[in-house]
């Protein structure tokens, strides 16, 4: 087989920076290989990939060293148009890379960016359309698909142009379950098209499939090869901000033998060792500690329509929350989460029925009364952030409040070590990185003090060290007596984490309970288009109650 | 949530070609500067709004009537103040308030949102790539069109940001029912910061995806979307022109449409 992609000796310093974000990579990919890159933030992963299109060192200056060959050709010597034919790139961003007014004029772009005959355009929309699933979408606006059906389109444009490499910069980290399966199933289709494909992503068991696997750790290549050797070696991964696969590690703190990467893998081991029993549990009885307090928040018959287009958000959500509670909202992408959440806070007002906070209409409150007792946390913390220092970020909603700068200050210096950014306060916030601009904005909520924190996809984008982080925080102010709301895509989050678990399901609650009664109903999950992950499978094939990796060591040792 | 002005609709002003309706609007607009008497002007709206529920184009305008009725108040107000016309009504101080000049306030109005409302027939009917591709066969320099068209189709993607922005600083405590204009004023930093910088990356974002799948400004390229003037095109133009001359005519030869003869 021919190499397809040859990197040798690169390092590569981008201009604003004095750190190298790639050191001395060295490195060659097969043709038609499947390799899956993985790293920390920060690591380089983006960087590589934009050395092999040539957006470094054309679109990105800086200081170069070595050399890349795609299929022989010299990166550096090339434009980016030029390798466009060659190697394509989709992005982590769906929304940034769409850029048309019809699916099949996106399909289009690349195409006519070649000159390339009308005839020829129309069959290559055909074929790739077909091919990413989106035949019946010709006409459609891209604005108005799914972020899964985004994400597809964006391959498929891509591959209009038959690119013979593919590389794909963490291209399911903004999608909901359903997207991300959605995806990968196409990258595992284009093994068989006779194409190099590089996929950039966090999750070890997209990793499984791949014919290897790379670790970048600081810009350097620390590790290359088959998926099972790369993802046993658990402190290299850790070091790596890579999370080890949960099974993994509950075989080697179990000290069984073996090393599953999944699901299966570990059934058949547990099975044909006979290390341990399924049991059958019925998790329906447990209930939620109501113990701990009275209800802070609630709904009522409530429905909400959005303006304009008439579409019907939510359909009727009656729901108690309980002060100190930790609760994870999940469901697919348009099931309603965000908008039942905004209502949380007053930020939408309900067409009909009511939502009541601490005894009182969200509609009798103004926002700033709001901003005191219900803290929300948006998605991306590069909406609200503005300010000159991080003290002054986080002071912003105190100061907008009225409160005396003495007051401010101290409260600053109180939500800053809450997240773990003492000694920032005079730092720039747009100089850091995004897992501390995560942190900068809960703590901008946090300053107010509200009982209520609600957070839109705290850990999305993040590396495993820093979604760890950002969650320990959440944890401690749980502890503290908060009631904290996560909505959430990453069903580790929810199972690690919460104690209650709120699907959504087109508008309305599919379920509701303890995180674990929640998680041992896969039917019901996989109705909501989500799934389980393999460690909570695993654990409610032995019946465990616990959902961690620690807690189900203890618990099946426990059992003798 | 929709948030284009784009109506995917199958109607004879749709199926036009572009260049057509950018020579068009350019006729209409014209037409717009030929008379500054309301009657007349009125006159020229009624054929707009005929045209735009044959484009089908109603939705956009019942969008933004607020804009077009705040433009035919606002200038049916203020411009009397500025203008002085032969006949005095009344006289208030310095300012003087002439039956002429109020009529010449309608208009100018009435103008206004002509000009708003055949742009938004334009917008309606045409897709980006449409308007792109007739600017270029129109003479343009590349460059010129596509930066056009981007621009008109980043607008609806940073409103959406703005929105999601302005959420975000009102969960935070910011008041935006402020009555003082001082504190107004502090408070659009908490919006603008943000929003210029999500700005800036993504059409950073965007010119790397661009570039990623071989665009080059100013070079050849085919188009998927083929442009023919048709039959109906050619007639458009022609009545169009047509009516602009007898517009011209009717208000040089004629001096008729004018209630203030010396000003456009």
């Amino acid at each position: 087989m021919d190499i397809s992609i040859s990197i040798e000796d690169l390092s590569y310093t981008y201009p604003s920076n004095r750190r190298p974000a790639l050191q001395h990579i060295e490195t060659q990919i097969k043709d038609e290989a499947f390799v899956v890159l993985m790293g920390h933030s920060g690591a380089g992963k983006s960087t590589l990939c934009f050395t092999l299109n040539g957006l470094v060192p054309h679109f990105f200056r800086g200081k170069y060293q070595g050399r890349v060959l795609v299929n022989g050709k010299e990166v550096a010597s090339h434009k980016v148009t030029d390798l466009s034919r060659l190697v394509g790139l989709v992005f982590q961003d769906f929304e940034a890379q769409l850029f048309s007014t019809n699916v099949e004029l996106e399909m289009a772009f690349g195409p006519e960016n070649h000159c390339l005959p009308r005839s020829e355009i129309e069959r290559r929309i055909k074929l790739y359309l077909s091919f990413v699933g989106l035949e019946g979408f010709r006409h459609r606006e891209p604005s108005s698909l799914s972020g899964g059906q985004k994400q597809r389109l964006a391959i498929g444009s891509v591959l209009a142009l038959e690119p013979n490499i593919l590389v794909m910069d963490e291209p399911t980290t903004d999608l909901d379950p359903q997207g991300r399966k959605e995806v990968l199933s196409i990258a595992d289709r284009l093994r068989g098209e006779g194409r190099t494909l590089l996929l950039v992503d966090h999750e070890p068991e997209t990793a499984l499939h791949a014919d290897s696997v790379m670790l970048l750790r600081e810009g350097e290549l620390i590790a290359k090869g088959s998926p099972v050797d790369v993802l046993k070696n658990q402190s290299l991964l850790e070091s790596c901000g890579v999370k080890p696969p949960p099974t993994l590690e509950l075989f080697r703190l179990m000290g069984w033998p073996g090393s599953p990467l999944d699901l299966n893998q570990s059934i058949e081991t547990i099975q044909s060792l006979g290390l341990a029993k399924p049991e059958k549990k019925d998790w329906e009885k447990l209930s939620l500690k109501k113990t701990k307090g009275k209800p802070i928040l609630w709904t009522d018959g409530l429905h909400y329509t959005y303006p304009i287009y008439k579409v019907e958000a939510l359909r009727g959500i009656d729901l108690s929350i309980y002060e100190g509670e930790f609760i994870a909202l999940l469901g697919q992408n348009g099931s309603g989460k965000t908008t039942l959440a905004k209502h949380f806070n007053g930020l939408l007002k309900p067409t009909s029925g009511e939502v009541w906070v601490q005894g009182k209409r969200t509609k009798d409150y103004t926002h700033r009364e709001m901003a005191e007792l219900v803290g929300y946390v948006f998605q991306n913390p590069d909406h609200q952030i503005f300010s000159r220092t991080v003290k002054e970020e986080v002071g912003f909603g105190l100061k907008v409040l009225g409160e005396d700068s003495k007051v401010i200050e101290r409260r600053v210096a109180e939500a800053l070590e809450i997240v773990g950014l003492e000694g920032c306060e005079t730092k720039v916030p747009f100089t850091l990185t995004k897992g501390e601009r995560q942190r900068v904005a809960v703590a901008s909520v946090l300053a107010a003090r509200p009982q209520i924190i609600i957070l839109d996809e705290p850990t999305t984008g993040l590396d495993i060290r820093n979604q760890k982080n950002i969650m320990d925080v959440l944890r401690q102010l749980n502890r503290k007596g908060h009631t904290i709301i996560i909505i959430t895509h990453s069903m580790w989050v929810a199972t690690e984490y919460t104690q209650r678990t709120i699907v959504m399901k087109e508008g309305r609650i599919l379920s509701d309970g303890p995180t674990r009664t929640v998680f041992a109903d896969e039917e019901r999950l996989s109705e909501a288009s989500l799934q389980a992950p393999s460690l909570v499978k695993l654990g409610n094939w032995l019946g465990t109650e616990a959902l961690t990796v620690e807690g189900i060591v203890e618990e099946i040792k426990g059992r003798g | 949530m929709n948030i284009f002005l784009y109506l995917d609709k199958d109607t004879w002003v749709h199926r036009l070609d572009p260049r057509t309706k950018l020579i068009g609007v350019l006729i209409l607009f014209l037409a717009c500067l030929c008379f500054n008497h309301p009657l007349y002007m009125a006159g020229i709206s009624f054929g707009i709004f005929v045209l735009a529920i044959s484009a089908k184009a109603l939705l956009n305008f019942w969008r933004v009537r607020f804009i077009l009725i705040l433009l035919i108040i606002f200038s049916a107000v203020l411009w009397p103040f500025f203008v002085k016309g032969p006949t005095l009504l009344c006289s208030l101080g310095p300012f003087q308030l002439s039956r002429e000049s109020l009529l010449y306030g309608m208009a100018m109005g009435l103008r206004l949102a002509n000009f708003v409302a055949i742009g938004l027939i334009l917008l309606s009917t045409t897709r980006n790539e449409e308007m792109t591709n007739g600017l270029i066969q129109l003479g343009f320099p590349y460059p010129i069109a596509f930066a056009i068209s981007t621009a008109l189709r980043l607008i609806p993607t940073f409103a959406g940001a703005g929105v999601t922005i302005i959420q975000a600083q009102m969960s935070r405590g910011l008041d935006l029912k402020s009555k003082n204009i001082l504190r107004r004023v502090a408070q659009f930093i908490p919006q603008a910061v943000p929003l210029f910088i999500y700005a800036i990356r993504h059409t950073n974002l965007l010119a790397m995806a661009l570039e990623s799948k071989g665009f080059r400004p100013g070079a050849q390229r085919t188009f998927y979307y083929e442009l023919h003037l048709r039959r109906i095109d050619y007639a458009v133009m022609a009545l169009l022109g047509l009516l602009l001359l007898v517009m011209l005519i009717l208000r040089l030869v004629f001096k008729l449409g004018a209630v203030l003869p010396y000003r456009l």
